[in-house]
């Protein structure tokens, strides 16, 4: 069914962002008595992630309305960086995909 | 098991496989679940059924994976909330859904690029909600993402819009889709 009413020629902005059905469908979180730390983990980093972005977004926000020193914008960009870093690190020690951090929550939607 | 499709009017008729149980002033219509696990085109097939039933009447589209036992339970499902949904309805009549979804057009840059972009999402998201009946933001993996809910007439308008849109800001990709039934505006908020 094609559903795309105007978009962008290249489409790859988007690609990243969605995922194919499939996987939306069997996502889980492993909760086997084996895998139990992983699953933990995925839950842990999950929360955090979204506090990431949470608080990215409210970054962004005050850095449009002006109220942030050149200094101040620049030490946030490397914080933020830094822990984009340290995500990554965490996620690969528990064998995880970026995309393995997020929660169907239902009739909420997924949470990032 | 039947799986729950969506909420019509009173007068809500239905052909098969689609069933029609009315129940407290609306009209459950729902369908024989399919058996075992949910592949992607079970999924367009359901997507299939609700678009089919959305062109007669306005549609409070039920959320994925909704079963009840019978068509009893199906009423039983809706008692007691009619009047609710019967608003509701009402704020669908005539509409269907748009989704925008707002990324950055190349590599995303620094946080003060970010914030020039986010800036420019959201004007565009509010010239947007300007067309709309209804709208909301939602959560998501992009710069900005939303749901509009955009009457049958305006929709030529609105995705014209969109192309305004797209054309003034070079450095953002504006993807919009639909029409879908009310999935974001089938709840009081």
């Amino acid at each position: 069914m094609d559903k795309i009413l105007a978009g962008p020629a290249d489409l790859g902005p988007f690609a990243a962002a969605s995922e194919p059905l499939g996987d939306a469908l069997s996502r889980r979180i492993n909760a086997d008595p084996e895998n139990v730390a992983q699953g933990l983990a995925q839950l842990v980093l999950t929360i955090v992630e979204l506090l990431r972005q949470l608080m990215e977004r409210q970054a962004l926000r005050r850095i449009d309305s002006g109220t942030l020193t050149d200094d101040q914008i620049e030490r946030m960009g490397s914080t933020f960086m830094e822990l984009d870093r340290a995500m990554t690190e965490l996620r690969e020690q528990f064998g995880l995909e970026a995309e393995d951090l997020n929660l169907d929550l239902g009739p909420l939607g997924r949470l990032l | 098991m039947i799986e729950l499709l969506a909420i019509g009017e009173p007068d809500a008729a239905a052909e098969p496989p689609v069933r029609a149980v009315p129940s407290d002033g609306v009209t459950v219509l729902c369908a024989e679940a399919p058996e075992g696990e949910r592949t992607a085109d079970d999924l367009w097939r359901r997507e299939a059924l609700v678009e089919r039933l959305l062109e007669t009447g306005p549609l409070l589209p039920v959320r994925l994976g909704t079963f009840v036992a019978d068509e009893d339970a199906a009423a039983a499902a809706v008692a007691g909330r009619g009047a609710e949904l019967r608003e509701r309805l009402e704020h669908v009549r005539g509409a269907v859904e748009l989704s925008v979804r707002i990324q950055p057009a190349g590599e995303p840059g620094d946080l003060r690029a970010r914030a020039t972009l986010l800036a420019a999402a959201e004007a565009a998201h509010e010239a947007l909600a300007a067309i709309a009946r209804d709208s909301v933001e939602r959560p998501g993996p992009e710069l900005l993402r939303a749901a509009h809910l955009v009457e049958r007439d305006a929709m030529d308008r609105f995705v014209g819009r969109v192309r305004e849109l797209q054309h003034a800001h070079p450095d953002l990709a504006i993807l919009c889709t639909g029409p879908w039934p009310a999935y974001s505006f089938a709840e009081a908020r």
